[in-house]
Order: structure tokens, then C-alpha cells, then sequence
């Protein structure tokens, strides 16, 4: 059985799967013990656990809101452009040192500063094709949090990869004190099988990865969401809308899988990786209602579930497209603002134009809209009226814990970048995570079907260590070349470069 | 300010021999060097993909014997112009992409779609002749779009520096007479290197009188000589001529790891060149400047720095920290140019004011 958790900035969801959605569970997200309860509800129906996959809106929402510590960003740009390049930092040190393109050391390390934040993040350029610079200035900086660059993914760019082991060093702490609570109520409700988290790409990663790297659950939340109401659906061209508490997320699907852009930022953070596509609207079921309207700000749960302010949930009670909660209550709360029919009205056609619009915003390709989220029931024909593109508004069964769902069929997919030099002897296989350094035999020569060979094994291995089960058949090499070393006029070994990922991929239920 | 770096993955396919030093490594250490430096994602570049030339285009140039030749060897898929200028079955192809690349350079400059432009391709061309070539070069690339430019939009000079340390003895024997194209060359002395020729008293002919220069340097010049002649001859000349478009043929084989020359120009070095090229293109014809990678032998020391100064000054960026590791040590210091600009000047005397 796997489990998966969809951590929202309101609610937590669970599911457990099998060949379909076994059992479901849900829980604010503001209750105490609110992972221990939810685990607890869910684990009464399941027997055993194979694995946990967790997406969270907590890195998100601590971008968005600024709550994240100030950075040290230390560089050892060696030689080239400008460090200011790379200045991504609250406070940027450049350091000594320089690593070349074949990825030999020809300055070594010189670093005598003092970070003045106890978050650091160390970018050596060249890096990902050798790690020994940025291991020797982390061992030598004195800071609570390191995050390095070179296992921040694979791939050549040294400015974008230093602000995106930014993004990773200032999300550290948030993400660890998330990630310490979570484990802690497995560990108690006697769980022990293997947990990774989805990344904002909609594939999911290894804890340990991700605790490297937590930058990557930037869009973790719409990515869940796209991807388990696809499971849900059987969809393969759509948007997905997924109402929540405080936002709405619209997402695309093309080819029976979330869309997705490149280099994902949020707040002040700017990554190098990939997201699904997604817009937000800011509003969700729980948003409270005043004088003007819709107000973006969540208070706490509708009034009809004993919350303090009249919210669109509760309009909908009034309208009696809902039937779960107190009427009376909503009704209440929507009086002081008026007619409470009136209000109720008025509050619905705001929140249905938004989610409208923000639906109506993407590129799409399919009229079939996909509608998941505690209210999906109620607003689906209304939005059915309101979208005059769409042909059809789904809300597929256990669409109120798509995320949820959406976590349990991700699978493990992690990007690489496969280097080899055999006039130096060394392979480096940088991806998220720790970067393998090997010794390979020295001046070997690679035809182009050997070196490919080598990069999908390098590559399924790497999927094996962040916690995946691909087989080199799954691989796909998106970039490669090689060619020999000359020396002297002498051949003296090969170089291949290649960039490879294994496919990622969900499920249809 | 926006920088066309043109560059086409089939540029790699080209090869002479396995350990021919005019390898596809000259440009894949390059770009990595580029793609780490964020220079491809920077945004005053814009990365152009080029299309291949018609065969037509090169006949502006080539004669059809000689395009023929070229054909038939490349299907053949192997034969030699030379002893050290190979054909490949890829050559023919990646000769009319070479000059595609040009062309696209010279276009978009002209178009004014981008300010400048830098051309990352091989092979080179600057020793190919209308019905031969040798010194690794097939066609010339650099003649064939400036061709075109003149027929297609009107230009009425152009100026044409190349640095490269080889003489430039196909493009000036295709000018020679020509004063629409004023040639200028820099180069390590023919007594010292192929391919022997472009000394200063070849100074063109007929209506091309005075229009062809070169400057035949000593072993060993380093920066401080070049900067001499770039003061010197270089500026006082673009100056006077007044073109409309400057083109540089970038060689990077006056870097001192160079290991088939013997100069001794450093990353800096070529850094003010291209400097020089930008401010004298500001001040005569509006800044139109395009580049075209020449030859360049030092592949791992040399080439990945050079190239990265010189697209980094065309797009205005902080070239300060561009240099060579500690693990290449520049030269000291070179001969001076003296006696190579005195001589320039004599025999351009009666054309130039220096
Ligand atoms: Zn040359």
C-alpha cells in the first residue's frame, strides 16, 4: 500500500492506494498533532506501508510570505565573468579557488571570511564536474546551514545554480522543522517505510534528496493536485482546477501529464528548476468575505464549520449547493454584510469569475476541465456555466483528496548530468543529491553505444539513489556528445557530456 | 544591447583527422565554458541556429570547378586539398552552414536585430581562395556574406580586420582590387609562418590601391604590440574610411598556449582588441560590428578565455576577471611593433594619414 500526504496550508489529506484509493482521510491543518491524528485515521484501514510520498505548501508559503532567513552565498567563481553574476545572495563572499572545463582544480581554494548568517550556500563554478572545492569551503565555514551547489542538480550554469543553492540553503530550516514533525509522527504511528516528497516537477524524490534540495517543492502542491486528478480522470489533454481553503490552483495536462516550465521561482527565491505550469488564484472556500467582497486573506474555517468570517463556502450553504455544515451559521455571518441571499450571490459570482479567469489564463489545448478540492461538487456546474470554452467539467470520485492521491502514483524521476573524461580518468554524475565521483580507466575509448550505455545505467543508478526503480530502457538521454582527447597529437582518452533523466510518469486509476 | 551568437550543434561534425588540431573540442570547450558562464541564458545574448547557404551563394565567390571539386570529394567522403586540409563526407555541408552562419551574422547586424554579432563555426575560411584553399580552410565563409551583404542591401564599404595569426591570403587575393572591401590583416610574419605571405608592400591593386593592409608581426608580440598597431594603423584607418560595417575574423590562435603559432597575446589582450573593435564600430558606423571565430589551437587554455573575452566585451559585460588559470603563465613581455607599423606606414603613405 502507498500512502500519500498532500501537506496543504489548510487541510492535510491522506490516502492509502492500491489498485485504486483504499482509504481517505482529512484533518486541518491547524489541529494539534494534526500528522499524528491523520496517520492514525488513515492506519486503522491499511495493513502495511510500502511507501510515503508527501507534497507540502510550507517552503511555498514561507517564500511568498518572506519569512525566510537572511543568506551568506559564498562563490569561488574562478576565472570568467563577473561573480556579480551570482550574486544571489543577502550577503555574497567570493572566494578564491578555480575549477576548469575538463574539471581539473588550477587554483586552489582560498577562503578566510566569516559568513555573517548562519544560512550559507557555497557555488563553486564548474562544479558539477568536480565537487572539491565546494566540499572544502563548506567543511571550512563555521554555519548552522550549508546548502552546496553541486548538489543542487546537474547541468552547466554557474549563476542560475548559485540562486538556486540559495534558494535551497534559505529553505533548509523551514523545510527540516516540517520534515522532522512528519517523520517523528510516522516513526510513532509505527511506520517505517521510505518517504519522499514530490517535487514541484511532478515527480517525486528520495527524503534525503529533498532535504538537500527542498527548493524543489516549490510547486509541489499544484503539481500533486494535476497530477492525481489525471489518476482520477483518465484524462489526457485538460486544465485541472484545484479549490482550496485559501487558493485555487489551475493547472495544465497535456499528454496525461502536468505541463511543465522551466526555472521555478517564488518571492525572492529563483531556481533552475522545472515546475508544472500552474496560475493561482487567490481565492479558496475559506477566504473571508467583507464590505468590497472576496478579500484573499484566509481566517480561519467558514462560518458554517465554526470559523469566525462569512466566507464562499458559506455562500454556497445559503444557495444550498452544499449540504454539509450549519446553514444557520452561514447564514448568520453573511448577514451582517446584507440580504443574506443577496451576499450569497454576489459572493459566488465573484469567486466562480475568478477561478474563471485564472482557468481561462493558460495556453490550452483540450476543453475538458477537471475539477478536484473540498467544494469541486458545488462549483462544477457552476463553472460549467461560467467557462464557455469548456466542453465538459469533471469531478471525478475522491476529487476532494486529489493531492493527496497525486502523491501516491508519482514516481521517481531525477535529471543527471553524466560526465566522463577518460585522459583524466574520472566520471562525475551530478543530479539532485550527492554527486558520484568515480575513477574510471584511464585513456579508455568510448563508441557512441558504449557511452550511451554507460550514461542510462549512470542515470538509472542515480534514480535507484534518490529512492526510484527505473530500468535503463526508461531512460531518456536528452543531450549527448563525445568525442577523443588529443594530446600532443595523440589521441589520450574520450569525453562524453550527457544530460539524461528518467521519464517521469503517473498513473490512471 | 543584444549580442547574435550564432552556433549550430552540426558545426562538430566536421573532422580532418582524429588528432588534426582544428577539432571540434575548439568549440564544445568553448561553449561549456559559455553555458557555465550563464553567457547562452544572459539577457544581451540571444542564441541564433543558422541555415546552410545555397550552393548558389557560393558561387558570389567560388568558382564552379572548384565548388564541384569540393562536392565530389565530400561525397567520396574522404580526399585532401592539401597536406593538412582534409575532406570529410560531412565537409561540403558544413562549409555551406559555415558561410550560413556568416550570413546570418551579417544580416541581422545590417537588419538592425541585433547591435553585434559573433559567429562560433568551422571550419574556418579565411585560406580559401576562388578555385582552392589550404590552412584547413574550404570556402571562404567571411567573402561570400560580405557578397551578399553588398548585393542585397547596398553596402558601400566595409571594413574587414582580420587578427587571425595566419595571413589572410585567400580573402585578400579575392579584394584585392577591390576598394569596397578595405582588408586589413594581422598576423604573425610569413617568414615565420604559413602560409608565407602578407608582407606590408602588398598593398592591393588597380582601383584596390591602398586598400589592402597588412601588418606582419615579429614572434613573440604580445599585447602591448598589438595595442600599438590597433592605435596606430588599425583606428587611423577606420577612421579615414568611414565604413559602414566592420567585420572581424577573430582568429584566436595569437594566444600564447597556441601550440602551431608563436605569439603572445593573453585572454586581456584579446579583450582590448575586440574593445577597440567596438568603440572605433560606435564611432564610424553606428556600432555594426559582427565576428567570426578564425582559427584558435590552444583548446583547453586558450580558446575557452578568448572566445569568452570577446563575446563578453560585444555584449558590453564586465570582462575584468577574464583571464587564463594560474596553470598557464602569460609571457613576459614581447617585441615591440616598431618597425612592423613604420613599415605599414611607409608603403600606405601616399594612401592614408597616419
Ligand atoms: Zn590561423
Amino acid at each position: 500500500m502507498i500512502i500519500g500526504v498532500d501537506a496543504g496550508g489548510t487541510n492535510f489529506d491522506a490516502v492509502a492506494l492500491e489498485d485504486g484509493v483504499e482509504a481517505t482521510a482529512k484533518k486541518p491543518a491547524d489541529e494539534d498533532g494534526a500528522f499524528g491524528n491523520l496517520l492514525d485515521e488513515l492506519l486503522a484501514e491499511v495493513d502495511e506501508v510500502d511507501r510515503v510520498v508527501v507534497s507540502t505548501t510550507r517552503v511555498l508559503n514561507a517564500a511568498v510570505q518572506e519569512r525566510l532567513p537572511d543568506s551568506t552565498n559564498v562563490l569561488v567563481p574562478g576565472v570568467g565573468l563577473s561573480p556579480e553574476l551570482a550574486y544571489a545572495g543577502d550577503e555574497n563572499i567570493v572566494a578564491g579557488g578555480c575549477v576548469d572545463h575538463r574539471g581539473r582544480v588550477t587554483e586552489p581554494l582560498e577562503l578566510d571570511a566569516d559568513p555573517s548568517n548562519p544560512v550559507v550556500a557555497v557555488t563553486a563554478k564548474f562544479s558539477t564536474r568536480n565537487p572539491t572545492l565546494e566540499l572544502e569551503a563548506a567543511d571550512a565555514l563555521d554555519a548552522d546551514t550549508v546548502a552546496v551547489g553541486h548538489e543542487s542538480g546537474g547541468g552547466l550554469g554557474f549563476p542560475a545554480r548559485a540562486e538556486t543553492t540559495v534558494a535551497n540553503a534559505v529553505t533548509k530550516p523551514v523545510f527540516e522543522e516540517f520534515e522532522s514533525t512528519l517523520y517523528a509522527a510516522l516513526a510513532d504511528a509505527g511506520v517505517d517505510a521510505p518517504v519522499y516528497y514530490l517535487k514541484g516537477d511532478a515527480a517525486m524524490l528520495s527524503r534525503r534528496a529533498v532535504c538537500a534540495t527542498p527548493a524543489h517543492t516549490l510547486r509541489s502542491g499544484p503539481a500533486s493536485s494535476s497530477l492525481g486528478l489525471v489518476a482520477l480522470s483518465s484524462v489526457s489533454d485538460a486544465i485541472c482546477v484545484d479549490i482550496g481553503g485559501t487558493t485555487t490552483d489551475v493547472t495544465l495536462v497535456e499528454d496525461g501529464f502536468p505541463a511543465l516550465t522551466e526555472s521555478v521561482g517564488a518571492g525572492k527565491l529563483c531556481t533552475f528548476y522545472d515546475g508544472v505550469v500552474s496560475v493561482d488564484a487567490t481565492v479558496g472556500g475559506d477566504t473571508r468575505v467583507d464590505d468590497d467582497g472576496l478579500t484573499g486573506v484566509r481566517d480561519g474555517s467558514a462560518a458554517a464549520f465554526g470559523g469566525p468570517s462569512p466566507t464562499p463556502t458559506d455562500a454556497l450553504r445559503v444557495l444550498g449547493e452544499t449540504t454539509e455544515g450549519d446553514e444557520d451559521a452561514a447564514r448568520d455571518a453573511l448577514s451582517k454584510l446584507g440580504d443574506p441571499d443577496e451576499v450569497a450571490r454576489d459572493v459566488v459570482d465573484e469567486f466562480v469569475t475568478a477561478v474563471t479567469e485564472a482557468a481561462g489564463s493558460l495556453e490550452r489545448r483540450a476543453e475538458t476541465v477537471v475539477v478536484g478540492g473540498a467544494l469541486a461538487d458545488a462549483v462544477a456546474p457552476l463553472l460549467d456555466d461560467s467557462l464557455g470554452w469548456a466542453s465538459e467539467v469533471v469531478v471525478p470520485d475522491n476529487a476532494d483528496v486529489c493531492g493527496a492521491v497525486g502523491c501516491a502514483v508519482a514516481r521517481v524521476s531525477v535529471k543527471t548530468n553524466v560526465h566522463i573524461d577518460t585522459a583524466r580518468g574520472e566520471m562525475t554524475v551530478a543530479s539532485a543529491g550527492e554527486e558520484k565521483v568515480e575513477e574510471v580507466e584511464q585513456g579508455r575509448r568510448y563508441d557512441e553505444d558504449d557511452a550511451r550505455e554507460v550514461v542510462a545505467r549512470e542515470t538509472a543508478e542515480a534514480t535507484r539513489r534518490a529512492g526510484g526503480d527505473a530500468t535503463t530502457d526508461e531512460v531518456e538521454i536528452t543531450s549527448f556528445r563525445s568525442f577523443d582527447v588529443v594530446e600532443d597529437g595523440r589521441v589520450v582518452g574520450s569525453i562524453v557530456d550527457a544530460e539524461a533523466q528518467a521519464e517521469p510518469g503517473g498513473r490512471y486509476l | 544591447m543584444t549580442v547574435a551568437l550564432v552556433y549550430h550543434e552540426d558545426y562538430l561534425l566536421h573532422e580532418h583527422t582524429p588528432t588534426h588540431p582544428e577539432r571540434r573540442e575548439r568549440l564544445t570547450y568553448t561553449m561549456d565554458q559559455l553555458r557555465e558562464e550563464g553567457v547562452l541564458k544572459h539577457p544581451s545574448v540571444e542564441v541564433v541556429e543558422p541555415e546552410r547557404v545555397d550552393e548558389s551563394e557560393m558561387s558570389r565567390v567560388h568558382t564552379r570547378e572548384y565548388i564541384e571539386k569540393l562536392k565530389h570529394l565530400s561525397d567520396e567522403g574522404e580526399g585532401a586539398l592539401s597536406a593538412d586540409t582534409h575532406v570529410s563526407e560531412h565537409t561540403w555541408r558544413s562549409a555551406l552552414l559555415a558561410a550560413g552562419g556568416v550570413v546570418e551574422a551579417v544580416e541581422r547586424v545590417l537588419d538592425g536585430e541585433n547591435d553585434s554579432s559573433f559567429v562560433m563555426s568551422r571550419p574556418g575560411g579565411h585560406h580559401a581562395f576562388a578555385d582552392s584553399a589550404h590552412g584547413f580552410c574550404f570556402t571562404n565563409n567571411t567573402a561570400v556574406a560580405l557578397r551578399k551583404a553588398q548585393e542585397d542591401h547596398g553596402v558601400d564599404r566595409i571594413l574587414l580586420w582580420d587578427w587571425d595569426a595566419h595571413h589572410f591570403d585567400g580573402t585578400q587575393s579575392i579584394f584585392y582590387d577591390d576598394p569596397s572591401v578595405l582588408t586589413m590583416s594581422t598576423h604573425q610574419t610569413g617568414r615565420t609562418l604559413f602560409p608565407g605571405t602578407g608582407y606590408s608592400d602588398e598593398i592591393g591593386e588597380g582601383d584596390g590601391e591602398g586598400y589592402n593592409v597588412n601588418v606582419p608581426l615579429m614572434p613573440k608580440t604580445g599585447d602591448d604590440g598589438y595595442r600599438q598597431v590597433v592605435r596606430e594603423v588599425f583606428e587611423p584607418i577606420a577612421r579615414q574610411y568611414d565604413p559602414d560595417l566592420i567585420f572581424v575574423e577573430a582568429g584566436q590562435d595569437n594566444h600564447f598556449t597556441d601550440p602551431i603559432t608563436d605569439l603572445g597575446v593573453t585572454a586581456q589582450g584579446y579583450v582590448d582588441l575586440m574593445d577597440a573593435a567596438v568603440e572605433t564600430a560606435a564611432e564610424v558606423c553606428d556600432g555594426r560590428l559582427v565576428a567570426s571565430l578564425a582559427g584558435g589551437y590552444g583548446i583547453e587554455g586558450g580558446l575557452p578565455y578568448t572566445n569568452l573575452g570577446v563575446i563578453a566585451s560585444l555584449a558590453g559585460m564586465d570582462t575584468s576577471n577574464v583571464r587564463e588559470p594560474a596553470t598557464y603563465e602569460p609571457p613576459s613581455d614581447g617585441p615591440s611593433a616598431d618597425r612592423a607599423v613604420a613599415k605599414v606606414k611607409e608603403n600606405l603613405d601616399d594612401y592614408w594619414e597616419f
